[in-house]
């Protein structure tokens, strides 16, 4: 066996799920899975949320560790399954470490949905969320434009690449003024109130929150309390954002003169 | 309540598109998301508590997400992360924010005190089955 490409395909599998979404337990989970393979002395991983160590180690061989840094995330739930389920086949014998690597190699960039189709996704939860609130089929209309407004501030932030923290807030911003607005100007009797909540889902950090108390009762504290600080930290951006948004709306419609 | 059920089993499932769950487990999810919002609107017609329907509307999530993973051998985050989203307390967020933007503190605080104990409840929700499934579970 080829204890370095095999010390390669762990990291690379624990990269991909680190960088998806998957929980730290998970990833040493995995990564350890895949090393114990080589069958050597000290088979050990160290995973943090913003990186990777892996050590391979047996008084035969010179020690492989390998450092990987994690700066990008982005949830993609769909590699954490796949990558899973190469590991699981890699542990049963069912395929060779060459083939593992390959595998894990084309996970890397798969995406299962093309971009227009997720912009549909963000109109799609503001719609539903809307209507889950007990909002009306007027609601619910008001909340498509309200939603397709949130996937082109979302699109816009990525192009001019708006920090996660001004992103948020931007995008929020932009919820509350054009649900007003439109509560105002166009379709007036519109539950604007539910309609803004509905659109901020997407951007409530229910994920990140979700994580950080899984990976907190793992004993994997670091990790934890860095996930829940930045659950806290979205919340908060999105608060200011649709905080200034209202703001702005009340101050342009009090001062009746600008209008 | 039908409707609403229905709006969240949709939202869940327009969710799935954002978060890229596999294909294939997206009517799953998506009734995970809507059975946990039905016992939430439940709870809350029942007992009054908006912290109590949150709590044991995640716990339902979190244990059919524990079976669908068993079952299905896929991660239990696949199932868990989206049906737990419809309690999630955007709208307590909401409220406390405008609640300060109209000359409120005091019910703002109160709102900011419901978003951190509907946290709370669901964080208790997720740590209880994560624990039972774990029990007897060798390292």
């Amino acid at each position: 066996m080829n204890d370095k490409l095999l010390v390669e395909t762990a990291v690379l599998a624990g990269e991909i799920m680190l960088i998806s979404g998957a929980e730290i337990f998970r990833v040493e989970d995995t990564i350890d899975h895949i090393l114990r393979k080589a069958g050597r002395d000290t088979a050990e991983s160290i995973v943090f949320s913003t990186g990777i160590f892996a050590s391979l180690n047996d008084p035969a061989i010179e020690a492989i560790t390998v450092a990987r840094r994690v700066t990008v995330r982005n949830t993609n739930l769909n590699r954490v399954y796949l990558v899973n389920n190469v590991s699981r086949k890699l542990c049963a014998d069912l395929i060779t470490v060459e083939e593992a690597y390959q595998q894990l190699k084309e996970i890397r960039g798969t995406v299962q949905f093309q971009k227009r189709l997720k912009d549909m996704g963000f109109v799609g939860v503001a719609v539903f969320f809307t209507l889950l609130l007990g909002g009306s089929a007027r609601d619910c209309l008001a909340a498509a434009v309200t939603g397709a407004v949130l996937a082109g501030a979302a699109k816009l932030s990525v192009r001019i690449r708006l920090n996660d923290f001004c992103s948020n807030a931007f995008c929020a911003f932009l919820i509350a003024f054009t649900t007003l607005f439109l509560e105002r100007w166009i379709w007036s009797g519109i539950k604007s109130d539910i309609i803004i909540i509905g659109a901020i889902m997407p951007l409530v950090p229910g994920v990140i929150f979700t994580t950080a108390i899984r990976d907190t009762l793992n004993g994997d504290y670091a990790s934890g309390t860095a996930r829940m600080m930045e659950a806290v930290v979205i919340a908060l951006a999105v608060a200011a954002g649709v905080g200034a948004g209202m703001g702005l709306y009340q101050w342009l419609t009090g001062g009746s003169f600008l209008w | 309540m039908v409707i609403q059920t229905a709006g969240a089993f949709l939202a869940v499932i327009s969710f799935s598109l954002l978060l890229e769950i596999p294909k294939k487990y997206f009517v799953l999810s998506g009734g995970i998301g809507a059975a946990g919002w039905l016992v939430y609107l439940l709870v809350q017609a029942a007992a009054g508590s908006v912290i109590a329907a949150a709590f044991l509307s995640s716990l339902l999530v979190a244990l059919s997400s524990h079976i669908a993973a068993r079952i299905y051998k896929a991660p239990v985050t696949v199932f868990l992360v989206a049906g737990i989203l419809p309690s999630v307390p955007g709208a307590s967020i909401y409220r406390s924010v405008s609640c300060v933007i109209s000359n409120n503190p005091e019910l703002s605080s109160h709102y900011l005190v419901e978003t951190l104990q509907i946290s709370g409840a669901i964080a208790m929700a997720i740590f209880i089955m994560d624990s039972l499934f774990r029990l007897g579970k060798k390292k």
